[in-house]
């Protein structure tokens, strides 16, 4: 009868899902204040400690403690720690989750210490700063950007013959895939040879996918579906931020997932119920596929691979070529003992100072221009084309933030939900569409 | 001390229960005072905020709002809540079933062929790992691409199987892993039981010339029931609480072919913000958790009577 | 039913050493069905085993070769380098290099911290559930019935559902990172370990303890006299079952005791799973860590196997 001792031991594998994280207690706290600071990347640690230690000495008086935990944890464990009022001082937010915060008044308005202590808004890179502004308050100074391009493993261009220029010229529609959807087709190589594109191609035994698509990209499909659909003319609401209607039921994007589905189908990329439960980066580097979306992001995945992989832009749809646009930033707890040294901290990390040890790490964009230059840079020099990613963020009517919105996790899991029943093929994308978008702007009343 | 135990022993004698009953409480309050605070603490008083808070609009952020019944009447109505259930009712079939019957042969082989102790500790190894290594072990073990055994399968020419993509596989894949993770406990239950089951018995149901599965259908089985029984109980419930699993391997996909309802609870209440609705789901599924007990003690009384 | 059957007070005589009739099986040396009996019972042991050996061998391959060379039966190059990082001896960067997160465990103090965990709950449930429990079993007081009932009751409610307001009492107790608070909710009982202990009074003969009341002994005295020596054999099952699930407790430590200083292994372990790099799980620094969390269960095993087989050979209960 133990086993209901599980009661205990329930979420127990909350192990990966709830539950709180690691306050590392370095060494004896100094008299003085002491900040705690989340965050998910664990790539950005190093150079945030860099940004906590120089902050530290600047501020003798306040240590910077960072945790760190991945994504699918973090903010579980957040709203646990804010429900037991224990929540750290600082933490990294994202322009989907914090509105939940705000209307439960857990994080606090930084508008009156921005004017105060006159922060310079134009140096960030456009509409970052505007995406924490709701109304005249403002909850968060943007710290980085990330936009989305492809990857291709490049010995898979070469043996299809494509001349790794011509992605950047990639055309796509919902009807007939464009030059991208036959790219795709010629990328992808049965267990005999044979690509997508010859008559005698099997599907049913496909040794490298043409593409690797991403279904559990919740209500943005800001790796993939949200892209194309928006090239496809396609707008997520009827206003972003804090939209009162979605339109998820709209004829563009139920082709759009109709021809992302349609891919499975005929073989050129894995099927959703037989793939792999590993991230899409891992698969196209075991050589399973030649061809994803990548966000810049995620761009020091391929460091010390930059001779068998490449980037290119997405491809230009009938609208043009469009791509999410997302930023983070740092977001102060309302139950926070130490406002004024809080707001220090995020100021700082909002600086060029900070941005700019930030830069250098070459993990992300910064959200200052310049910052943003120097990244672009180190990663140049470390064989990383980041051309796609910042032409794409300049680029006129080429971005588009992803939906900002009130019960934003409820309204991620029923639209993927849809999604994902489309690509298991147990749903046609205009039911399961409109029936989550009923579900979601039930939800927004 | 002596007080009571005289009028203990003059009880035939003498009706002076009501001295001796007084004391009796004063003892028992002593011995039942940390188990009390212990449950009034840690149980009740949890239960009472969790009821409170079904009755309420609490987003785990905010205040709680009375709301009155519309966190039921939303349960009640709401298909996702409905569809856990039953996913979860699949899951525990399927689980108990597999586990039951695999233990009970294991036990039966072991009663038959050897008391080692090797084997039996060797069995009992992963109901002693923690859940969230026996998900991880698995979940890398299943992989489509990279896992051991997916390997096998395209070896001997097969597509590789998606053991947690397939929407048709989810429940039984990972009813098989805690079936892995369970099967050596429970079939070490059962084998003590059998270690009850009089050597004689058998002898001279062998010497009227009784083939083994005559004797484990005729002799092992039916004494066997009580701890069976047992065994059903508390599986049946400990089923009815998967999590752990889920959470490490599926979280509930692809869409919701294995969102089970403690996970189903767990992200409304924590990922969803609705912690209100999420405790009115638990209420709900306590109250079912109750119903199936009160069956299945029904039934334990019903084979404790085979015994006797 | 009953649990006299199961519940003996001298557990060590039920199990191994009830004397068989000598070599009785050898007056049938072969048949298919031993055979294939046999066949059933190492195909399980392999089955069980398996998993573990794959779990040490990613454990010790080096992270690159994971991906490229996933099915090899054997490490190609097989290296500790894992278990170094996970175990902190090498620097954040050294770690990023070799596929981490940068993440390490500070084990020896995880399990010092999961021994004392495991063995106050271990130690003090036994102890106040076998006081209920007898006080259940034999003690007469009003509403004993319905009062055992209600406790009873609270194993049905889901844990889920218990877990935040637990939470938040505990926070409001000021015991966080405490292993007081770590400890708490199931220092004082849990209802099955009640229940188990009362099952196991009730089945016990009254001669004894009669005899020593008539004897002029008060209740108490019986109790620790006379019933609780008598039950050595389930208070260690009961304490081994407690501690073995103390052992795998995760979700509850892990909120309370975030404190490195108070942290268990498998809190440790969670957190650095948690610290899983993003982009693609650190597969090799999860094994190696899985294989740490192992380790002391069959340590465990080869000091108290004989002792946990044999006293679940007489629960008859889970």
């Amino acid at each position: 009868m133990t086993r209901i001792r599980r009661v205990a031991a329930i979420a127990a594998a909350g192990a990966l899902i709830a539950g709180a994280s690691a306050c590392s207690t370095g060494g004896g706290a100094e008299s003085g204040v002491t900040l705690q600071y989340w965050m998910w990347d664990d790539t950005q640690v190093p150079a945030y400690q860099q940004c906590a230690d120089q902050f530290h000495e600047e501020n003798p008086e306040i240590t910077i403690e960072i945790s760190q935990a991945a994504w699918s944890q973090y903010w579980t464990n957040l709203t646990t720690q804010i429900a037991a009022g224990s929540a750290p001082d600082v933490w990294v937010d994202q322009a989907s989750y914090y509105p939940q915060f705000v209307e439960n008044n857990q994080i606090v308005d930084i508008q009156p210490f921005v004017e105060e202590d006159d922060i310079d808004l134009d140096q960030y890179v456009e509409g970052m700063a505007d995406l924490w502004k709701v109304d005249d308050a403002r909850y968060g100074l943007p710290k980085d950007w990330d936009t989305m391009g492809l990857v291709y493993n490049k010995a898979a261009l070469q043996a299809a013959g494509v001349d790794e220029a011509s992605l950047s010229e990639l055309t796509w529609n919902p009807q007939d895939g464009g030059t991208f959807g036959e790219l795709i087709a010629k990328l992808t190589v049965d267990t005999q040879g044979r690509n997508g594109l010859d008559p005698a191609f099997d599907k049913n035994n496909v040794a490298v996918y043409g593409f690797l698509p991403e279904w559990a990209d919740g209500s943005q499909g800001q790796n993939g579906w949200g892209n194309l659909a928006h090239s496809n003319g396609w707008t997520y609401a009827d206003k972003n931020p804090f939209p009162t209607e979605f339109n998820y039921d709209d004829p563009k994007l139920v082709e759009t997932i109709d021809w992302l589905a349609g891919l499975s189908g005929q073989g050129y990329a894995p099927p959703l119920d037989a793939q792999s439960t590993l991230a899409r980066s891992e698969v196209l580097t075991s050589g399973g596929g030649a061809l994803t979306t990548l966000g810049s992001f995620n761009l020091a995945v391929y460091k010390d691979m930059t001779d068998e992989y490449g980037f290119a832009p997405l491809p230009i749809g009938p609208e043009g070529r469009k791509s999410a646009i997302n930023g983070l930033s740092d977001a102060i707890y309302a139950g926070t003992k130490h406002k004024e040294e809080a707001w220090e901290w995020v100021k700082y990390l909002a600086s060029a100072d900070c941005q700019n040890i930030v830069a250098e790490s070459g993990v992300v964009f910064p959200a200052i221009k310049e910052a943003s230059e120097k990244a672009a840079q180190v990663r140049e020099e470390q064989g990383l084309n980041t051309q796609p990613f910042l032409e794409q963020q300049k680029a006129e009517d080429g971005t588009f933030i992803i939906p900002i919105s009130q019960n934003g996790t409820e309204i991620n899991q029923i639209v993927q939900d849809a999604i994902q029943s489309v690509a298991l093929g147990t749903q046609d994308a205009e039911s399961a569409l409109s029936a989550a978008n009923e579900q979601v702007n039930a939800l927004l009343e | 001390m002596s007080a009571p135990s005289v009028s203990a022993g003059r009880r035939r004698l003498a009706p002076s229960a009501p001295r001796r009953r007084r004391d009796d409480r004063r003892v028992a309050l002593l011995f039942i005072a940390p188990v009390l605070i212990g449950f009034a603490v840690f149980y009740l008083y949890p239960t009472i905020r969790g009821l409170w808070w079904s009755f309420t609009d609490y987003s785990l952020l905010g205040e709680p709002e009375f709301i009155g019944l519309q966190n039921y009447a939303e349960v009640v109505q709401d298909g996702e809540f409905w569809n856990s259930m039953g996913v979860t009712l699949y899951y525990v079939v399927f689980n108990v079933v597999s586990q039951t019957a695999l233990a009970l042969l294991l036990a039966a082989l072991m009663h038959r062929l050897t008391r080692s102790v090797v084997l039996r500790t060797t069995l009992l190894i992963p109901w002693l790992v923690p859940n969230v290594t026996v998900g991880l072990i698995w979940l890398w073990l299943l992989d489509t691409n990279l896992g051991f055994v997916n390997h096998l399968i395209t070896g001997m020419g097969f597509d590789a199987v998606g053991f947690f993509t397939n929407p048709a596989l989810g429940i039984p894949t990972i009813s098989l892993v805690n079936t892995w993770a369970f099967t050596g406990y429970t079939a070490l239950l059962f084998y003590a039981g059998m270690l009850q089951i009089p050597n004689d018995i058998y002898e001279s149901a062998s010497l009227d010339g009784a083939n083994e599965w005559r004797l484990f259908t005729r002799i092992t089985l039916p004494l066997l029931r009580p701890i069976m029984a047992l065994v059903l109980v508390v599986s049946l419930i400990g089923s009815f609480q998967i999590f752990d699993t889920v959470a490490v391997t599926t979280r509930g996909g692809p869409v919701n072919a294995t969102r089970v309802i403690y996970y189903f609870i767990y992200q409304h209440a924590f990922n969803y913000f609705n912690m209100g609705y999420a405790a009115a789901m638990a209420i709900v599924l306590v109250v079912i958790l109750g119903a199936l007990t009160a069956i299945q003690l029904r039934l334990l009384r019903a084979s404790e009577s085979q015994l006797a | 039913m009953s649990l006299t059957t199961q519940v003996s007070p001298a557990p060590v005589a039920v199990g191994e050493e009830r004397p068989a009739p000598p070599r009785r099986r050898e007056r049938r040396p072969f048949s298919i069905g031993r055979v294939l009996g046999w066949v059933v019972l190492i195909v399980s042991l392999v089955l069980t085993l398996f998993p573990f050996y794959w779990m040490l061998k990613t454990a010790l391959t080096p992270a690159a070769d994971v991906i490229r060379n996933s099915s090899a039966f054997f490490p190609d190059n097989p290296t500790i380098i894992n278990f170094a990082r996970v175990l902190g001896f090498l620097s954040p960067d050294e770690d990023r290099a070799a596929g981490g997160s940068g993440a390490s465990i500070n084990f020896l103090l995880y399990l010092w911290n999961s021994v004392v965990y495991c063995g106050l709950i271990g130690f003090f449930q036994t102890l106040f559930c076998a006081m209920g429990g007898y006080a259940f079993a034999r003690l007469k007081f009003p509403a004993r019935n319905a009062l055992f009932s209600v406790l009873i009751a609270a194993l049905m409610v889901p844990g889920i559902f218990t877990l935040l307001p637990n939470f938040v009492l505990v926070r409001d107790l000021g015991l966080l990172d405490n292993l007081l608070g770590m400890v708490a909710p199931s220092l004082l009982m849990t209802p099955f370990a009640i229940f188990f202990m009362r099952q196991f009074f009730l089945n016990i003969p009254v001669d004894v303890e009669e005899a020593a009341l008539l004897d002029g002994a008060g209740k108490a005295r019986v109790f620790w006299r006379i019933a609780l020596p008598m039950s050595k054999g389930p208070l260690i099952t009961i304490g081994l079952i407690t501690v073995v699930w103390a052992w795998k407790d995760f979700l509850w430590p892990l909120l309370i005791g975030r404190d490195e200083s108070v942290r268990t292994v498998t809190v440790g372990l969670g957190v650095y799973l948690q610290q899983s790099p993003n982009t693609q799980p650190d597969w090799t620094g999860l094994m190696a860590g899985s294989t740490l969390s192992v380790i002391p269960v069959l340590i465990l095993l080869v000091f108290l196997g004989r002792r946990i087989v044999e006293s679940l050979n007489f629960t008859g209960i889970k």
